[in-house]
C-alpha cells in the first residue's frame, strides 16, 4: 500500500526536506529615495501639529459668570465634615440593625456578660465547684469531646 | 468584672428551644454554658460536666468568648453513639459561627448538629 506524500514534505535527493533549499530570500534593506520622500511627506502633518501647539490660555472667557470666592470655613465643611458626616451615618446603618437585634458579641471585644448555664443544674456553676476532682479525674477515660478556638 | 446580660430574652428562649429539641431529637442531654470559665477550660467544663444530672447520659457544650474557646465534654455513654470525630466537626461548625460574631446561631446549629450525630443507631449487625 502506497502512502501519499504531499510535495511540501517530499523528501530531496539528499534526504533533506524542500524547505531547506528555500532559494534568495529578498529583504527590503536599500528602499528608493522616492519612497523616502513619500513617507517624510506623510509624517509633516504630524510633526507641524506638535511643534505649532500653543499651551491653552488660563483665564476664563469673560463671558463666563464670576464664582464667588470660597471661605476656608466653606472648604473645610466640604472636604471634612462632609465625609465625617458619611462615614458617621454608614457606620450607623450598619451598626444599628445588629444593636436592635440584641447582638451582644462582637468578637474581637472583651467578653463582661454574667456567665449563663442552660439546661445546667439549679445551684449554678457553684454546684460545679463542689465535685470531687477526684472522681472527674477517675472518669477522664471514658468521657469524649472536642475542643476550638476562634 | 462580669456586667451585663449576654442574652437577650429572644435570645435566651431561641438556645433553650435548640436544646429542647436536641433533646426529643436523641436520648441525651444538653447542656449549654456561655461565660469565662474559671482556670482552664478544658478542666472547668469537665467539672461542669460532672454537676450535670446524669454526667454519663449529657452532653456539655462550654462557650468561652473571652478566651475564644468552644469545649464539648460528651459522657460515657454519649460517647459510645456520639464519637469525638463527630463532636470536632460540631466544634468545627461552632468556630465558623462564633468567629463572624454569631454567638447564638453558632450554638443553635452546633447543639442540632450534636443531636443529629448522636441520634443515628449504631449498626451493630456491622460489628463481628
Amino acid at each position: 500500500m502506497s502512502v501519499h506524500v504531499s510535495d511540501d514534505t517530499r523528501r530531496g535527493p539528499r534526504g533533506q526536506t524542500a524547505f531547506g533549499t528555500l532559494g534568495a530570500v529578498t529583504n527590503h534593506l536599500n528602499s528608493s529615495p522616492a519612497r523616502r520622500a513619500v513617507r517624510a511627506l506623510a509624517l509633516t502633518p504630524a510633526v507641524l501639529l506638535l511643534t505649532a501647539a500653543t499651551p491653552a490660555l488660563a483665564a476664563a472667557p469673560d463671558t463666563w459668570e464670576k464664582s464667588p470666592s470660597v471661605s476656608a470655613l466653606h472648604f473645610l465643611l466640604i472636604v471634612l465634615a462632609l465625609p465625617a458626616g458619611l462615614f458617621v451615618l454608614i457606620s450607623l446603618l450598619v451598626y444599628v440593625p445588629s444593636l436592635k437585634k440584641g447582638e451582644r458579641y462582637q468578637p474581637g471585644l472583651a467578653w463582661r456578660n454574667q456567665p449563663e448555664w442552660f439546661g445546667g443544674p439549679s445551684a449554678g456553676v457553684e454546684a460545679a465547684e463542689l465535685q470531687d476532682p477526684a472522681a472527674i479525674e477517675a472518669g477522664a477515660d471514658e468521657r469524649g469531646g472536642a475542643r476550638a478556638q476562634w | 468584672m462580669p456586667s451585663g446580660d449576654a442574652f437577650t430574652a429572644a435570645q435566651r428562649r431561641d438556645i433553650d428551644k435548640a436544646i429542647r429539641d436536641a433533646e426529643t431529637l436523641c436520648r441525651f442531654e444538653f447542656s449549654v454554658f456561655v461565660g469565662a470559665s474559671e482556670g482552664e477550660t478544658r478542666p472547668f467544663a469537665e467539672r461542669l460536666h460532672a454537676a450535670l444530672v446524669a454526667p454519663a447520659r449529657s452532653v456539655l457544650v462550654l462557650v468561652d468568648p473571652a478566651a475564644r474557646v468552644v469545649e464539648i465534654v460528651t459522657g460515657a455513654q454519649t460517647r459510645r453513639t456520639l464519637d469525638d470525630a463527630e463532636v470536632r466537626l460540631a466544634a468545627l461548625t461552632m468556630q465558623t459561627a462564633f468567629a463572624a460574631g454569631d454567638l447564638v446561631g453558632g450554638i443553635k446549629t452546633g447543639v442540632m448538629q450534636l443531636a443529629e450525630h448522636a441520634r443515628r443507631p449504631r449498626l451493630l449487625h456491622t460489628e463481628g
